[in-house]
């Protein structure tokens, strides 16, 4: 059984068809990589696997379990689907420490005595251990998408999302972030990313998938997909994005 | 222009202060309950009572407040409700301060961009968790200093509670003018004493504020 199944998910925002029949596994382990056009769907096909997008038609299992925004235990569920989005947001009143460590207290997965230990471990992680201290607002934009991965890492999810977490970084500050999630992909974590980065995609995926008009467009390792896209939008884009 | 007999009312006067810091005081924790209770409200899922918190707000921030006061004090024991001076002030101020808390709230909440509850949401965190740790503190930030202003505004309003014959500060002056004929000396004097109060607010505020709001502002 793979660790996420996705069957021919249909979704629309008003009268606009976003997904149009998406179907697709990630096995556990897998890097998968959603790359396409923007409007092409990838960022709300992460939404739905989170459940903070309920799906109109099909469905979609993580671990088995089904997800949609009114599961039981949703609250739960969440804690095992990490998720970092562009704009990184870090709780910018909170300090970093307390940034990772507010949802851990809060759902008992820790107590107040091993909250700072945890907090220096995923820092570690992420090469900001001695960022503990500082408000998020006193960090660039690598650190700041650094720390709102080790705030997901904190909850030690089984599956991770990325939706262009290096979209809205300078460009010097995408390697930093790059090099964080290169090293948790080498642990063996489970990762579906929506990306830009056509050079990471590259590298560190197991697979690529090109979404087109809210359809699995075509997918493969990416070393096929790259050197030999099947399709004219795939060549299209593959050309674009050089 | 002679000072001198005012002194004899000092003990009046404090004791105007007095009411009238008792008075400002009250009836902005009474409004801001109402204004959270209806920012709450006005966010809320409940048609009926966003429009009754909606007409609510219209009413009293489009009606003058010293009506206002006459109507708790004068009108309501038509229909059976008596309220002493102090108490009838003390509700219509609070519900004219709550007019304008509800809207100040609201838009402290709605400061809060939908990508932080969402963040909160992602971490496995329940409704009331999220509004509490992520949303409330920004917000209440962001909400600060129109409400402080707003209190200062009350504080300054509270003097037309003494048409009603309540003994505040303004309420004493008219008594001791009325003792002394000595108007402008008796203006100035508790002139000085609201702007008095009115500062120390402020600086007072400005200290809570930065001592409870101590992270650093979006670049």
């Amino acid at each position: 059984m793979a660790l996420v199944e996705i069957r021919d998910v249909h979704k629309k925002f008003g009268r606009v068809d976003v997904l149009k029949g998406v179907s697709l596994d990630v096995e556990e382990g897998e890097i998968v990589t959603i790359i396409g056009r923007s409007g092409s769907g990838k960022s709300t096909l992460l939404r739905c696997i989170n459940a903070l997008e309920s799906v109109d038609a099909g469905e979609i299992r993580v671990e088995g379990e089904k997800v949609h925004a009114r599961m039981r235990d949703l609250k739960k569920f969440r804690q095992r689907v990490g998720i970092v989005f562009q704009a990184f947001n870090l709780f910018p009143h909170l300090k970093v420490e307390r940034n990772i460590t507010l949802a851990p207290l809060l759902t008992g997965r820790i107590d107040k005595a091993k909250a700072r230990a945890l907090a220096e471990d995923v820092l570690t992680r992420v090469g900001l251990a001695d960022k503990i201290d500082a408000w998020p607002e006193q960090l660039s934009g690598g650190q700041q998408q650094r720390v709102a991965i080790a705030r997901c890492l904190a909850m030690a999810p089984h599956l991770m999302l990325f939706d262009e977490v290096t979209s809205a970084l300078d460009p010097e500050l995408v390697g930093e972030v790059l090099k964080v999630m290169e090293a948790m992909a080498k642990q063996g974590m489970t990762m579906i990313l929506v990306t830009h980065e056509m050079g990471f995609a590259r590298n560190v995926a197991d697979r690529i998938v090109f979404m087109h008009q809210g359809r699995v467009w075509e997918q493969g390792p990416p070393a096929k997909l790259f050197a030999n896209p099947e399709t004219p939008e795939l060549a299209s884009f593959i050309a674009s994005a050089k | 222009m002679n000072f001198l007999p005012l002194w004899r009312y000092q003990n009046q006067l404090i004791d105007g202060a007095i009411v009238t810091l008792e008075l400002t005081v009250i009836s902005a924790l009474f409004g801001l309950l109402i204004g959270v209770a209806g920012a709450v409200a006005l966010k809320g899922r409940i048609k009926s009572l966003r429009w009754l918190v909606r007409g609510y707000i219209e009413l009293f921030r489009n009606t003058p407040s010293l009506i206002q006061i006459f109507i708790v004090f004068f009108v309501l024991p038509s229909f059976g409700l008596k309220l002493p001076a102090f108490e009838a002030a003390a509700v219509a101020l609070s519900l004219y301060f709550g007019a304008y808390s509800v809207e100040i709230i609201r838009s402290g909440l709605d400061s809060i961009p939908r990508s932080q509850v969402e963040a909160g949401q992602c971490l496995g965190l329940s409704g009331w968790q999220v509004f509490r740790h992520i949303v409330l503190p920004p917000a209440l930030r962001n909400a600060y200093p129109a409400v402080t202003s707003q209190f200062v505004l009350l504080l300054l309003g509270t003097s037309l509670a003494s048409q009603v014959a309540t003994d505040e500060l303004f309420h004493v002056a008219g008594f001791i003018e009325s003792r002394t004929y000595r108007s402008f000396e008796v203006y100035a004097v508790i002139c000085i004493v609201y702007f008095a109060m009115a500062m120390s607010f402020k600086a007072l505020f400005a200290l809570l504020g930065a001592a409870a709001f101590r992270w650093p502002r979006r670049r």
